[in-house]
């Protein structure tokens, strides 16, 4: 290959590659999908029990869930389900703090929290 | 030389002990599980006034004593003859018949007290038998029924001997409430 | 005794018995009645769980426990180790710790001699403050006669702890045992 073709080609790789690899790199990007994927990921808990967000929220946020220990019923996640929900900032903090170290045994980090919010707002 | 017009019959503690019995059974009865702690309160005062009532019957004035009315079955009937056939027999103290009714609502009071005690010992955990806590069976739901049935039995009593303070007051021509209230009652005529 | 007067006031009391036991037995039942639909007339503020921050901070995860149900010393012991809190972080901050912690020490069960606070607190012995209200002896005796699977195994109670599925008007400190619906199973049947 010429030097000019040799230099098209590594271009057309560049942006080939980029266009491509791009979407899935996670750095400062918030996804509803990647919400969704850890609404039911796995971890352990303090105690080493395996937990999720299921655990007491269930599959599906729009339903009311069940605290999986004292078994009192907790009211939809969603939004669009139960109006007000993540309207308080603190409250919100709060509940993130509790509910990621119990489930996966440390906090959330930002980019988490805001995929899980993205995700529970748009259902 | 006439006869005083009145007779002392029952002596103030024997009225006063009468009373204060009538309230406490009533707040007894009409309290429960809601105010438990007024209910208990009757109760323990009830279970106070019994006791001495029972003292009084032994060491009291004449009338107040168990002696003095506590007749046999025999004599009971007798009396209760006498009532019909429209020639009573007249007591100063209890006729034979009160003095039943004496005997066995002191008795029926006296179980209901024990028995409320019982359940409130063993099912509440309080008050001087809850050492019996460790039987279950007093907090048992039908050693409740019998509390309450010793309760409601003795409500039918105190039905009873109103009405028969009531038939008494009539067929003898004398005011048995108010010889309660005042303690005297008009001198018996000589037969 | 001739028989026949035996047999008259065997007959005469029978009667009378009977009378008060069916006169007592149906005004129980009408006071059932009223019991369940009316509010009780008389609330002991320390089986209600009054203060806003006390049942927004305490009453996420389970019911916001009528403070009278414990003592003092229980409660002291619970707010100590909130960051230990049956296996979950309940930390608060400390402003409304302070708060939370006065409000149930003002209302635990030994704060008066009276009502059935004090019954709870009276029956506790020289043992360590429990930290479940479920272990007080006073709890234990009033559900003894419960098969725990009603409680345990019912996907509609799941816990002892959860005094409301039962209990309809807990939250008001109302806990009648004439209220009683267990979820699944009606209205508990003395």
């Amino acid at each position: 290959m010429s030097k000019p073709d040799l230099g098209l080609v590594s271009l057309a790789f560049a942006v080939a590659g980029t266009l491509i690899v791009a979407p899935t790199l996670s750095v400062g990007e918030i996804s509803a999908s990647r919400g969704a994927a850890d609404w039911v990921r796995q971890e352990s808990g303090p105690d080493g029990a395996p937990r999720s967000c299921v655990t007491c929220h269930g599959e599906d946020p729009r339903q009311p869930g069940r605290h999986a220990i004292t078994g009192k019923p907790i009211a939809p996640l969603a939004p669009s389900v139960q109006p007000g929900r993540f309207s308080d900032p603190e409250k919100v903090e709060k509940w993130f703090k509790r509910n990621c170290t119990w489930s996966w045994g440390r906090e959330c980090t930002a980019q988490e929290k805001g995929d899980f919010l993205t995700y529970l707002r748009n259902l | 030389m006439s006869l005083p017009p009145t007779v002392r019959v029952w002596d103030p503690a024997v009225r006063l002990f009468h009373w204060t019995l009538v309230p406490a059974f009533v707040i007894a009865y009409l309290s429960g599980e809601e105010v438990l702690d007024l209910h208990v309160l009757a109760g323990y005062l009830i279970g106070g006034l019994v006791g001495f009532r029972i003292l009084w019957g032994l060491i009291g004035t004449r009338h107040a004593r168990f002696s003095d009315f506590v007749r046999s079955p025999r004599t009971v009937r007798e009396y209760l003859r006498s009532l019909l056939s429209g020639r009573p027999q007249h007591y100063l103290g209890h006729n034979p018949a009160g003095g039943a009714m004496v005997v066995v609502l002191l008795g029926m009071l006296a179980l209901t007290t024990l028995s409320g005690m019982t359940l409130y010992g063993a099912k509440e955990l309080a008050g001087p038998m809850a050492f019996l806590a460790a039987y279950p069976v007093f907090a048992s739901d039908w050693f409740e029924g019998l509390h309450e049935l010793c309760a409601n039995f003795t409500l039918a009593l105190i039905a009873a001997h109103i009405a028969a303070v009531l038939i008494s007051s009539l067929l003898h021509g004398e005011n048995l409430v108010r010889a309660m209230i005042t303690g005297t009652k008009r001198s018996p005529q000589h037969e | 005794m001739a028989r026949i007067h035996r047999v008259t006031a065997l007959a005469a009391v029978s009667v009378l018995g009977i009378a008060g036991w069916v006169i007592g037995g149906d005004r129980h039942e009408r006071e059932d009645e009223g019991r369940r639909e009316r509010q009780r007339i008389f609330v002991d503020s320390r089986m209600t769980a009054q203060d806003p921050t006390y049942r927004a901070e305490c009453g996420g995860c389970h019911l916001a426990y009528p403070p009278g149900l414990l003592p003092a010393a229980s409660w002291e012991r619970i707010m100590m180790g909130l960051g230990e809190h049956f296996g979950d972080d309940a930390s608060l901050q400390t402003a409304t710790a302070e708060r939370v912690g006065r409000f149930l020490q003002a209302n635990a069960a030994d704060g008066n001699g009276w009502g059935r606070s004090a019954r709870i607190a009276r029956s506790l012995g020289g043992e360590l403050p429990p930290l479940r209200i479920t272990d007080t002896r006073y709890f234990r005796r009033h559900h003894e006669q419960i098969p725990p699977k009603r409680v345990l195994s019912n996907p509609e109670v799941v816990s002892y702890g959860r005094c409301d599925a039962c209990h309809p008007a807990a939250a008001r400190g109302d806990f009648d045992e004439h209220a009683v619906r267990i979820p699944g199973a009606g209205p508990w049947d003395d």
